[in-house]
C-alpha cells in the first residue's frame, strides 16, 4: 500500500502568556496508507485531537513536515491548500453544529461542489444521500428536522461531497447512543469498502476503535507512546499506558483492576524522562531521567517504553 | 420483593401540561445497601424518572406512587420536599461544571450544603468538607477546598460534587451519568468509589447508557425504553441472559473488546418513538424482530423467575 499521508517530528505549540508553552503535540511521525483506517486514541488532552486537525491542514504546525500524496502541504497559505482540501475532508463530533440551519440539507452539501466548479451537483448529492443510507428526499429538509443519527450520516455525506482521497473523523460516534453508533460505525465500514477512502478515526472509545481501525496510534501528552496494528495492540498492549486504559473500560465479564493513579499530568509542564513515568506501575528509576523514543516492537510496531510489556 | 424498600416507584406518570405523556408507568424499587443501573438510550425516560424522584420537575403532572422510605413523594409539598432533598435524598449530575456555582470555591459550596441541614458553624463545617475530599481521594483537600470550579480537571471536579451529594449522609444517591464526560482511567475512579458509597449501606440509583458501567458499579438493573421499564432483574442475570428483545438488541450492538472482529455490528432499525407517536401496544414491536400479532396489547412487567421481570409476550405465561 502506498503512503497517502505523512507526519514529520511534526510539533504543536500553543503560547499560553506569561511565558508558559503547552506542548500539545510533541515529536509525533506517522503515516496513512491508502484506503486505510487509523485510529488516534488517548486521554482527553493528549493531543489526539491537536494532531488530527494539524494533519490536516486546519492548524499549522509549530515545526515538522505534514506531506500529503508525497507533496508538502504544511506551512501552505490558506489559497494554496485549496485545492488539497478537496481531497481531504473533516467529520466533526458535533453533527448539529456542522451544518447550516438556515439552509437546507441539499444547499449545504452543495456549495462544495459550487466553490470547486463541479458539474451535476443534483446528481451527486443525490449520490451522496444513496450512499449514506438516506431517502434523496431529503435534501430539502433542515438539519433540525433530523435525529441524531440522521445528522450524523449528513456528515459524513458532507465531508465526501468532493470525493475526499481521506477522512479526519474527530469521535464522529461519541455522541450516539449505543444502537445509532453501530449504524454509523458500520456505514464507515461500508464507505471504506465502496470509495477505498482512507480515515484517521480519533477516539477514546477502544470498543469502537477495535471495530474500526487497522491500526491504531496510542497517545499519551502529545507523544505516540504505541503504534501497530489495531488487533495486536489492544490484544497484546505493549506499553503500560495502553494495558491501563483497556484495563479502565467497564466489562460485565471481570471486576476492575485497580485504577491508574492521579489524572493526566499538565502539557505546560509535562514530567522528565518517560511522561507515563509519574503514573506508570512499572516504572524504574532509568524512566524518570531518560526518555523513551519509538522503537520498532514486533511486525509493523513500535512502542516507547523502556520495558515493554511484550518483546 | 422482601423487606420494605428504600425507594419504591410504582407505575409512575408524567405528563406534560399539553397532555404528552412522557413516562408510560415506571416501576421498580431500590433497596438499602443496592444500586440500580437504570438504563437505556436518550430520551427514554431515565432522567426524567431520577428528577421526579428528587421533586425537580415543575409543572409536570405526576401520578402513580413515589415511596421513600415510607413516604410517598408525588405530590408533596415542596417544602417538606426541600427538607429531604440534599440531606436524605442527594443528586449527582453528568456536568460538575455547571452544577457548581463558578463564582465560589467549592469549599465554600459543600459548607453551604452542610450548614443548610446540620447545626454546625463555619469552621465545624469546613472541617467536614475537607474530611469528605479527603475520603473521595481529592490530594491536598484543605487546599482543593480554596479552589474555584474551573481551577480543577474533570475528575476532581466530579468527586467534589460526589463529596458535596454526600455531606449529609444520605439514604439514596441518584448518579445521573456520573462518568460520560470522564475519561476511562478517571471513571474507573469513581466507579470504585461508588461502589464503596453503597458497601457503607447507602442505596444508589445510578442512570448510565453503558452496559459495562452497570456491571461494574451496580448490583440490579432496569432497562428502559420510550417511558417504561421494560426489563429488571439483577445485573448478572440481565447481562448474561438478556430476555427482552431491547435489551438483547443493546447487548449484541457493543462492538467487542476481545474476540473476533465481526464484519458487521448488530443494530436495531429505526428509532425509538416520540411521546407523540408511540405505539399503543408493546413501545418496541416497531423495531422488533419478534414482533407477532399480539404485540399490539401493551405487556404487563410480568415476573418471570425469583426477582426477574419482563414486558413481553414471548414471556407471558
Amino acid at each position: 500500500m502506498s503512503v497517502l499521508l505523512e507526519a514529520r517530528a511534526l510539533e504543536k505549540q500553543y503560547r499560553l502568556g506569561g511565558g508558559r508553552v503547552l506542548h500539545a503535540v510533541s515529536d509525533v511521525s506517522l503515516q496513512v496508507h491508502r484506503g486505510e483506517a487509523l485510529a488516534l486514541v488517548g486521554e482527553s488532552g493528549c493531543g489526539k485531537s491537536s494532531l488530527g486537525r494539524t494533519l490536516i491542514g486546519l492548524t499549522h504546525p509549530t515545526s515538522g513536515e505534514v506531506l500529503f500524496d508525497g507533496h508538502r502541504i504544511s506551512g501552505l497559505s490558506d489559497r494554496a491548500l485549496r485545492p488539497w482540501r478537496a481531497r481531504m475532508q473533516m467529520v466533526f463530533q458535533d453533527s448539529s453544529a456542522a451544518f447550516n440551519p438556515r439552509r437546507t440539507v441539499g444547499e449545504s452539501l452543495a456549495e462544495p461542489l459550487r466553490i470547486h466548479g463541479r458539474k451535476n451537483i443534483r446528481a451527486r448529492v443525490d449520490e451522496l444521500l444513496d450512499q449514506v443510507g438516506l431517502a434523496r428526499s431529503v435534501a430539502d429538509r433542515y438539519p433540525h428536522e433530523f435525529s441524531g443519527g440522521q445528522r450524523q450520516r449528513l456528515n459524513i455525506a458532507r465531508a465526501l461531497v468532493l470525493g475526499p482521497d481521506l477522512l479526519v473523523a474527530d469521535e464522529p460516534v461519541s455522541a450516539l447512543d449505543v444502537s445509532v453508533q453501530a449504524q454509523i460505525v458500520n456505514l464507515f465500514r461500508d464507505l471504506r469498502a465502496s470509495l477505498g477512502v482512507a480515515c484517521v478515526f480519533i477516539s477514546h472509545d477502544l470498543s469502537v476503535v477495535r471495530q474500526m481501525a487497522d491500526r491504531i496510534a496510542v497517545m499519551y501528552l502529545g507523544s505516540i507512546v504505541e503504534e501497530g496494528d489495531g488487533l495486536e495492540v489492544l490484544d497484546r498492549p505493549a506499553h503500560p499506558y495502553t494495558k491501563a486504559l483497556l484495563d479502565a473500560v467497564p466489562r460485565p465479564d471481570r471486576p476492575l483492576p485497580p485504577p491508574l493513579k492521579g489524572d493526566v499530568p499538565s502539557p505546560v509542564n509535562p514530567p522528565s524522562g518517560c511522561r507515563f513515568h509519574t503514573r506508570c506501575p512499572i516504572a524504574q528509576p532509568k524512566c524518570a531521567t531518560d526518555r523513551p523514543s519509538l522503537q520498532p516492537c514486533g511486525e509493523g510496531r513500535r512502542v516507547a517504553c523502556h520495558y515493554p510489556l511484550v518483546a | 420483593m422482601g423487606a420494605e424498600a428504600l425507594l419504591d416507584i410504582q407505575n409512575l406518570k408524567l405528563d406534560l401540561p399539553d397532555g404528552r405523556r412522557l413516562l408510560e408507568g415506571v416501576s421498580f424499587q431500590v433497596q438499602v445497601g443496592e444500586a440500580l443501573g437504570v438504563v437505556g438510550e436518550s430520551g427514554s425516560g431515565k432522567s426524567l424518572t431520577a428528577m421526579s424522584v428528587m421533586g425537580l420537575l415543575p409543572g409536570l403532572r405526576a401520578s402513580g406512587q413515589i415511596v421513600f422510605a415510607g413516604q410517598d413523594l408525588v405530590g408533596l409539598p415542596d417544602k417538606s420536599m426541600r427538607k429531604l432533598r440534599g440531606a436524605r435524598i442527594a443528586m449527582i449530575f453528568q456536568d460538575p461544571m455547571t452544577a457548581f456555582l463558578p463564582v465560589r470555591s467549592i469549599g465554600a459550596q459543600i459548607d453551604e450544603q452542610i450548614r443548610l441541614h446540620q447545626p454546625l458553624n463555619r469552621r465545624e463545617a469546613r472541617a467536614r468538607t475537607v474530611q469528605l475530599l479527603g475520603r473521595m481521594g481529592v490530594p491536598d483537600p484543605a487546599m482543593a477546598a480554596k479552589r474555584y470550579p474551573h481551577q480543577l480537571s474533570g475528575g476532581l471536579r466530579q468527586r467534589a460534587m460526589i463529596a458535596m451529594a454526600l455531606s449529609c449522609s444520605p439514604d439514596l444517591l441518584i448518579a445521573d451519568e456520573p462518568t460520560t464526560a470522564l475519561d476511562v482511567t478517571v471513571q474507573a475512579q469513581i466507579l470504585t468509589l461508588l461502589r464503596e458509597i453503597r458497601d457503607e449501606g447507602a442505596g444508589v440509583m445510578l442512570i448510565t447508557h453503558d452496559m459495562g458501567v452497570v456491571a461494574q458499579a451496580c448490583t440490579h438493573v432496569a432497562v428502559m425504553y420510550s417511558g417504561l421499564v421494560v426489563e429488571r432483574g439483577p445485573v448478572r442475570d440481565v447481562l448474561d441472559r438478556p430476555l427482552h428483545p431491547y435489551t438483547q438488541a443493546l447487548l449484541a450492538a457493543i462492538p467487542p473488546l476481545e474476540g473476533p472482529r465481526p464484519e458487521q455490528l448488530p443494530t436495531i432499525p429505526g428509532q425509538p418513538p416520540t411521546p407523540e407517536n408511540r405505539p399503543s401496544g408493546c413501545v418496541f414491536a416497531p423495531r422488533c424482530s419478534f414482533v407477532r400479532p399480539d404485540c399490539a396489547v401493551r405487556p404487563a412487567l410480568i415476573e418471570t423467575e425469583e426477582g426477574r421481570r419482563v414486558a413481553c409476550v414471548l414471556y407471558a405465561a
